[in-house]
C-alpha cells in the first residue's frame, strides 16, 4: 500500500513539474507562435542557479527556512532574467523568419545552457547533490506514510500554477498578455507596447521553471545538467496535448504524461525502464487523433 | 459553347456567428465572362473559396458540368478543370517564374521516380515542352515577359506577378477560371492592360469561361457579358452591367441610402 | 539569347580545377598536421580565403566553370580523391576521420531533401542513423546474408522504421513533425539503453566489410607502396557519399524538386493544384531515412563497434548543425561544413570539450545573421536548349 502511495506522490510531483514546464511552453506559443525549446534548460539554470546560492550561503549557518529563499529568490531572478534576455536578443528579432529557423535556433541555445552548465559548473558532468531544506518526516494516514517535503512540494507547485493563473486571467497584466495572444497587431493599436509585454511574459514563464526547479531539485535532492531536456520534451508534447496556447490543457498534459508513466511504473514494475517510451506512444497517438489538442488551442492559435 | 458549366444552389456559409453566405443561387454559362461584384463583406471570396474546395459548406450543393463537386477536395475540383487566383499574392518568390507556372500543370507531367531520375531524356523533352507553353502563355500577357521565365518571382513587379498567377491558372487548361481582383493595387493604366490581356486570353482559349470578383467597375463594363451583385452572402441582382448599376436595390447596397 | 551568348565566350576549366586542387590540399593538410598553433594558422588562412571568395564572387567563376565542363571537374575530383588517399596511405587514424566525414555526408545529403527540399523537420537522423548500424550489427552477427544486401538492409529498415512515424509527421504543423521525431529519438536511445538483446550500453561487435570478395580488412598493396586498409572503407564511403549527392542533384532539377520545394513553401496553394502533400513529403523523409540507414550500417562494420551513445538526440542535432550550416537545401555545403564540424574538433584537442557548445553558438549565429547557411541554396534553373 506504501508504494503505492510514494507511486501516487511520485506522479503528483512529476504531473506539477510538467504542467508548470508545459504552462511555460503553452504561453510562449500563445502570445508569439513560437515553441521556445531552451525552456526545460532554463529550468536547469534556475536550478544550478539556486543550488550555488544556498552552498555559497552555507558557510553562513543560516536556518533552513532563509537557505530555502535564498535558493528560490536565486532561481527566480535567474531563469525570469535569461528567459527575458532570449526573448528580447533573439527570439523578438526572429519572428519573422520560418517557424523551423525559431526552434532550430531554441534548440541551440537550450543547448547552448546546457553545455553551459556542464562546463562551467565546476564537476558539472555529474549530478549534482541538492541539500535537503525542508522538514524530515511524515505521518501516517491509514496505514500509508506521507512524507511532510513531498507534501509540501506538491502545494508549493500547485499554488504556483494557481499563481501564474489567476495572474493571466486577473490582472491587468495577464489581460495584456492575453490581448497580445490574441491578436498582436491590434493588441498594439490598443496601446499596448509589444516590446515591454514580450520580455515580461517570458520572464513570467522563466521564472516559474526556475521555481519548479528549485522544486525538482528539494523532491530528489540531486540535479543534473542534462534535466532539463527530458523536461523540455515531455512539456512540449504536454503542451500539445493539452492544446497549445491553453493553459488549462497545458496543465492536464503535465499531469496525464505523469499519470501515464506512474501508471506504467506501479502496474508493470519490470517495463519501468520504458516508462517515458511508452508515454510518448500513447500521447503521439492521442496528438494523432486530435491534433488541435484535447482540450482545444487557445484562441490565438491560427491556422 | 452552350450548356451551364458551374451550377450552384442554396449555399450556406457560416464561421462562428457570421453568416456569410446565406442561401446563394448561383450559374455560371458555358463561354462567358461573368462578373461578380458587390460591397466589401459580401462573401464574394467566400464563395471562391467554397467553389474551389478551400472551405466546406454548411449548406447547399455545387456542380460542375454534371460533377457534384461540392464535398470534393481542392485537388480534384482543380482535376475536374476550375482553376483560380488569390486576393493576395500566392507565388513562391524564392523559385522561378517557371517553377511557379508549372504548378498549374501538375496534373500533365509525369512524377514518378523512374521518369524523373532514370529517365532523364524523357524528362528533358517534357520540360522543354511545358517551358514552350509557359513562355507562350506569358507572351499573351507581355513577350518581355516571356523572357523572364528562369527569374526568380521575387525579381518581378506585382503586375507581373499577377501575370504570373493567371498563367499558372490558366497552364492546365481549365473549364473555368476564376479570377479574385485581378487589379488590386493597380493604377487605371496598369487595369487596362490587364484587362486587354484578359480579353486575349479568351481569344486564345476559345472555350474558357471566367468569373471575375473586382470593385473596379470599369473593368467589368469592359470585359463581362453579364454580372452578379453580391450582398451579406446573398445574390441581389443581376444581368448586364448597364442594368445592374442602375438597379436601385445595387446602389443602395453600395451607397447605403434608400 | 542570353545562354547562347554565353556559350559562345569560351569559359575556362580553370577555375574548377583549381578549386579542386584547393579542395584536396585543404583537407590533406587538415588531416596531417598535428601541431595545434599549426592548424590554427591554417584554419584562419581558410576563413580569410572564404571571406576573399564570397567577396570577389569567387564561388560563382568556379560554378560557372564546373557548369561548361562538366566531365573535367567529376574526373578531376575523382583524380584528387585517389591522390588524396594515396599521400594518407599509412595514416589509419586519418583515413578513420576521412571516411567518417564521408559518412555524415551521406547522411547529411539526405537530411537535406528531408528539410531543406520538402522542409520536414527531423531531430532524429542519429536515430536512422543507428538503426542501419544495428541492423548491420544483428544482420552480420547471424551470418544470414552477404554484405552488400547488409548494408542495403540497414537502409531499408531504416525506411520500415521511419514509417511509423510518418502518419504524426504528415500532419501539418512543423512543430508536430519536430516533437514526433525528437520523442523518437529519445525514446531510441531508451530503448536501446535498456534492451538487452541489443546490447545494451555496452553496444556490440560488428565484423568487417567483405564484398563479394574483396575483404576490407586487408591491407592494400599497390604499385610497391601499402595502403592501410581504412582505404578500402574511404574508397566505399566516397562512393556511396557521391551517389548521395547525385541523387540529390537529380531530384532537385526534376519535377519532383519542384514539388518538393512547393510543399515546404506553401502546402494550402500546392494543394489547389493538386499535389498530393502527402505522398512528397514521404517521399522526401524516405530517401533521408534510407540514406541515414546505409550509412550507419557501413559505420557499423567500418568501426567494428557500435553502443547506444553513439546516436544520441546530441548527434541528430550535430547533424542539423551541418545541413544548415553549410547553407540548408544546398548539397554543396555539406562536405565542407561536415568536415569543419567532425575533423576540426578531432584535430584541435582544446576545444573538443566545447564542440557541442561551439556547434549551437554558431548556428545561433547563422541563424540570426546568415539564416541561408554559408553557401546559399541555388536558384533552380534548368538547362533547357530552346528550339
Amino acid at each position: 500500500m506504501s508504494t503505492l502511495a510514494q507511486h501516487l506522490l511520485n506522479g503528483l510531483m512529476q504531473g506539477t513539474i510538467y504542467g508548470i514546464v508545459a504552462m511555460g511552453f503553452t504561453i510562449f506559443f500563445g502570445v508569439m507562435n513560437v515553441i521556445k525549446f531552451s525552456h526545460g534548460d532554463v529550468l536547469a539554470l534556475g536550478a544550478f542557479g539556486s543550488l550555488s546560492a544556498v552552498l555559497s550561503l552555507q558557510p553562513l549557518g543560516l536556518p533552513p527556512a532563509l537557505q530555502l529563499l535564498a535558493a528560490f529568490a536565486a532561481a527566480i531572478l535567474l531563469s525570469g532574467a535569461i528567459g527575458a534576455l532570449i526573448a528580447r536578443t533573439l527570439i523578438m528579432p526572429l519572428r519573422e523568419a520560418p517557424p523551423l529557423n525559431m526552434l532550430l535556433m531554441t534548440m541551440m541555445v537550450g543547448t547552448v545552457l546546457r553545455e553551459g552548465i556542464r562546463l562551467f559548473y565546476p564537476g558539472g558532468t555529474n549530478p549534482q547533490r541538492y541539500p535537503e531544506l525542508l522538514p524530515h518526516g511524515g505521518f501516517s494516514v491509514a496505514n500509508v506514510f506521507v512524507r511532510y517535503d513531498g507534501l509540501i512540494l506538491v502545494f508549493a507547485g500547485i499554488a504556483s500554477i494557481a499563481l501564474v493563473h489567476w495572474v493571466i486571467t486577473r490582472t491587468r497584466l495577464g489581460l495584456a498578455i492575453r490581448a497580445v495572444a490574441e491578436d498582436s497587431e491590434v493588441a498594439q493599436t490598443m496601446g499596448i507596447d509589444f516590446a515591454k509585454i514580450i520580455p515580461v511574459t517570458f520572464a513570467l514563464g522563466s521564472l516559474t521553471a526556475g521555481f519548479a526547479g528549485v522544486l525538482f531539485g528539494l523532491y530528489y535532492s540531486e540535479i543534473n545538467y542534462g534535466m532539463g531536456l527530458l523536461l523540455a520534451i515531455i512539456g512540449f508534447s504536454a503542451a500539445i496535448v493539452g492544446g497549445l496556447g491553453n493553459i488549462w490543457g497545458a496543465i492536464l498534459g503535465g499531469y496525464l504524461f505523469a499519470g501515464l508513466q506512474t501508471l506504467v511504473v506501479a502496474a508493470i514494475p519490470s517495463l519501468s525502464d520504458y516508462k517515458n517510451v511508452v508515454a510518448f506512444v500513447v500521447v503521439i497517438m492521442l496528438m494523432t487523433w486530435r491534433p488541435t489538442g484535447l482540450l482545444g488551442e487557445g484562441e490565438s492559435a491560427r491556422v | 459553347m452552350t450548356g451551364i458549366l458551374l451550377e450552384c444552389r442554396g449555399l450556406t456559409m457560416r464561421f462562428g456567428g457570421v453568416l456569410a453566405l446565406d442561401g446563394l443561387d448561383f450559374t455560371v454559362n458555358a463561354g462567358e465572362v461573368l462578373g461578380l461584384i458587390g460591397p466589401n463583406g459580401s462573401g464574394k471570396t467566400t464563395f471562391f473559396n467554397v467553389v474551389s474546395g478551400i472551405y466546406r459548406l454548411n449548406a447547399g450543393t455545387i456542380h460542375l458540368e454534371d460533377s457534384d463537386i461540392t464535398h470534393s477536395s481542392p485537388g480534384s475540383i482543380s482535376a475536374q478543370g476550375l482553376a483560380r487566383t488569390f486576393q493576395r499574392s500566392r507565388l513562391n518568390l524564392s523559385l522561378t517564374v517557371f517553377d511557379n507556372v508549372v504548378l498549374g500543370a501538375y496534373r500533365q507531367v509525369h512524377s514518378g521516380l523512374w521518369h524523373n531520375i532514370v529517365r532523364r531524356r524523357a524528362f528533358h523533352d517534357e520540360a522543354r515542352r511545358v517551358a514552350s507553353e509557359a513562355r507562350d502563355l506569358l507572351a499573351v500577357f507581355n513577350v518581355a515577359l516571356a523572357d523572364r521565365l528562369f527569374d526568380t518571382a521575387d525579381s518581378l513587379g506585382m503586375i507581373d506577378r499577377r501575370r504570373v498567377e493567371i498563367c499558372r491558372a490558366l497552364i492546365g487548361h481549365p473549364k473555368l477560371v476564376l479570377l479574385d481582383e485581378p487589379s488590386a493595387g493597380m493604377t487605371i493604366d496598369e487595369t487596362d492592360a490587364v484587362m486587354d490581356e484578359i480579353l486575349g486570353i479568351r481569344k486564345a482559349f476559345g472555350d474558357l469561361s471566367v468569373v471575375i470578383v473586382e470593385h473596379e467597375m470599369g473593368l467589368i463594363q469592359r470585359v463581362t457579358d453579364r454580372c452578379a451583385v453580391l450582398n451579406y452572402g446573398k445574390k441581389i441582382a443581376e444581368g448586364p452591367y448597364r442594368e445592374v448599376s442602375q438597379d436601385p436595390v445595387v446602389r443602395t447596397a453600395y451607397l447605403g441610402h434608400t | 539569347m542570353r545562354s547562347g551568348s554565353k556559350a559562345m565566350r569560351s569559359i575556362s576549366a580553370g577555375p574548377v580545377l583549381v578549386a579542386v586542387i584547393v579542395c584536396a590540399v585543404v583537407v590533406t593538410t587538415l588531416v596531417r598536421i598535428e601541431d595545434q598553433k599549426l592548424l590554427v594558422v591554417e584554419l584562419a588562412a581558410i576563413v580569410i580565403a572564404t571571406l576573399l571568395a564570397m567577396k570577389f564572387g569567387i564561388a560563382d567563376k568556379v560554378e560557372t566553370s564546373a557548369r561548361h565542363h562538366p566531365w573535367i571537374g567529376r574526373a578531376s575530383i575523382i583524380v584528387a580523391t585517389l591522390a588524396v588517399l594515396s599521400v594518407l596511405r599509412e595514416d589509419t587514424f586519418g583515413l578513420l576521420m576521412l571516411a567518417t566525414v564521408l559518412l555524415y555526408v551521406t547522411t547529411c545529403i539526405g537530411v537535406t531533401i528531408q528539410m531543406g527540399y520538402a522542409g520536414l523537420t527531423n531531430f532524429s537522423a542519429a536515430a536512422f542513423v543507428g538503426t542501419g548500424a544495428y541492423t548491420a550489427a544483428l544482420l552480420d552477427a547471424r551470418h544470414l546474408l552477404p554484405d552488400p544486401l547488409i548494408l542495403l538492409s540497414g537502409g531499408l529498415v531504416a525506411v520500415a522504421i521511419g514509417s511509423l512515424l510518418l502518419l504524426p509527421v504528415l500532419r501539418t504543423r512543423g512543430h508536430y513533425a519536430a516533437l514526433i521525431t525528437l520523442a523518437f529519438g529519445v525514446m531510441f536511445n531508451v530503448f536501446l539503453d535498456a534492451s538487452d538483446s541489443l546490447g545494451g550500453p555496452q553496444g556490440l561487435k560488428v565484423g568487417g566489410i567483405n564484398l563479394l570478395g574483396w575483404d576490407f580488412s586487408n591491407d592494400l598493396h599497390l604499385f610497391g607502396y601499402e595502403f592501410s586498409f581504412y582505404v578500402n572503407y574511404v574508397l566505399l564511403a566516397s562512393v556511396v557519399a557521391s551517389l548521395a549527392m547525385v541523387l540529390a542533384a537529380i531530384l532537385d532539377k526534376s519535377w519532383i524538386g519542384i514539388w518538393l520545394d512547393a510543399v515546404r513553401l506553401d502546402e494550402t496553394t500546392s494543394a489547389v493544384f493538386g499535389l498530393n502533400i502527402g505522398r512528397w513529403k514521404i517521399l522526401a523523409f524516405t530517401i533521408g531515412n534510407f540514406l541515414a540507414g546505409i550509412s550507419g550500417a557501413i559505420y557499423a562494420k567500418m568501426a567494428g563497434f557500435i553502443a547506444p551513445n553513439n546516436f544520441t538526440l546530441s548527434d541528430s542535432l550535430i547533424i542539423v548543425s551541418i545541413v544548415i550550416l553549410g547553407g540548408i537545401g544546398n548539397r554543396w555545403g555539406v562536405p565542407p561544413a561536415a568536415l569543419i564540424v567532425i575533423l576540426l574538433p578531432e584535430k584541435l584537442q582544446f576545444i573538443q570539450e566545447y564542440r557541442l557548445l561551439l556547434y549551437a553558438a554558431l548556428v545561433i549565429g547563422i541563424l540570426v545573421a546568415r539564416p541561408g547557411g554559408f553557401l546559399e541554396r541555388r536558384t533552380r534553373r534548368f538547362d533547357l536548349a530552346t528550339t
